[in-house]
């Protein structure tokens, strides 16, 4: 028997009941006239059981605290979810308020540079601020709120 | 009727907090047992474990249902235990190895005779620490095919190498485990 017909038949040992049928008859009638390859065979045989009943458990602790954090988690992406939804809604209301009001608006403004004599520029600048200032200052408050939230859940951790 | 992993792949979908915890519950030792094998290091591998679960929160939709769930919840934790390892520093999977005391295992099931019982924790320690000592990656596909009984395929999938690593990383491995122990009872 050559040394590639014995690495062979320890590399089925090895792969143990992932065997074809052909392949386990080889082994078996490898085994029966190798001893060097039965012994190898009884070694990994009882490293193989022993790797099997090893003992290693989790603790309650761990599970229970796994458990509070992932039910914590899921609330708060359910949460944001929510949020990002209640934005989305309002973000459409307003784009849909804002292209049927601009033309109004502008036309408004307009009258009233023209009434109070004012130049264009001036009241073209006043239509800008009067349209993005609303946007600005929610946007201050929103910044400001998710930084005290932010902060909220460092304190959490 | 419906499959148990569609089942399982419906409720991550909808991030179910009920069937998670039955999830948790069904699969604490194997997971930790896996974690603290391929960590090298019980106290990382707690750590591990409950960020585990919240990825498996996070990114439940992605589990199709098609294949084993226990499939991709090892994959799962490999891929953050790989992330973890790459982003503390440039250590292989055996860095953590370095330096480290190993928590004393505990045993499953506390009835068996007191001898029985001590012959089964010596037994234990001497195959934990010679596990310990082998290649992460030989220690990882031992673990997995003989701890967890997954098949050559699963392991595949999980460690995404071809068949034929796994299968040489598992003959591999196992005779390293085995001098190890011949070495350790000499």
């Amino acid at each position: 028997m050559t040394r590639e017909t014995h690495d062979e038949a320890r590399t089925l040992i090895a792969l143990g009941e992932s065997l074809s049928d052909t392949q386990q008859a080889w082994l078996r009638a490898h085994l029966e006239d190798c001893e060097a390859c039965r012994h190898y065979a009884e070694a990994t045989d009882g490293v193989v059981r022993s790797l099997r009943s090893m003992p290693l458990a989790a603790d309650a602790r761990l599970v229970r605290a796994t458990q509070m954090r992932v039910r914590f988690h899921a609330r708060r992406l359910r949460e944001t979810r929510e949020r990002m939804w209640l934005v989305a809604v309002a973000c459409l209301g307003v784009g849909l308020s804002a292209t049927l009001t601009i033309p109004l608006l502008w036309r408004l403004f307009a009258w009233m540079g023209e009434w109070a004599g004012v130049s264009t520029l001036a009241w073209q600048a006043g239509f800008v601020f009067f349209f993005f200032a609303p946007a600005l200052v929610v946007g201050v408050l929103l910044v400001a709120r998710g930084t005290h939230l932010a902060n909220d859940s460092e304190r959490l951790r | 009727m419906e499959s148990e992993a569609s089942v399982i792949a419906r409720g991550l979908r909808r991030r179910d907090p009920d069937l998670l915890d039955r999830l948790i519950e069904q699969y604490q030792h194997r997971l930790l047992r896996y974690l603290v094998y391929l960590s090298g290091n019980r106290e990382l591998a707690e750590d591990l474990f409950q960020e585990t679960w919240i990825r498996v929160l996070e990114r439940g939709h992605q589990y199709d249902g098609k294949h084993e769930f226990s499939t991709w919840l090892y994959a799962v934790a490999r891929n953050l235990t790989i992330d973890y390892l790459r982003k503390k520093s440039p250590l292989s999977l055996d860095g953590l190895m370095e330096g480290e005391e190993h928590a004393p295992l505990e045993p499953a099931d506390p009835r068996p005779m007191a001898w029985e019982l001590m012959q089964q924790h010596q037994q234990a320690e001497r195959i934990s620490a010679a596990l310990l000592r082998i290649p992460a990656e030989y220690r990882e596909t031992v673990m997995l095919r003989f701890q967890e009984g997954l098949a050559l395929g699963e392991i595949s999938t999980i460690t995404r190498s071809p068949l034929g690593t796994v299968k040489s990383r598992l003959y591999r491995g196992l005779n390293l485990l085995m001098a190890l122990l011949e070495g350790a009872q000499a």
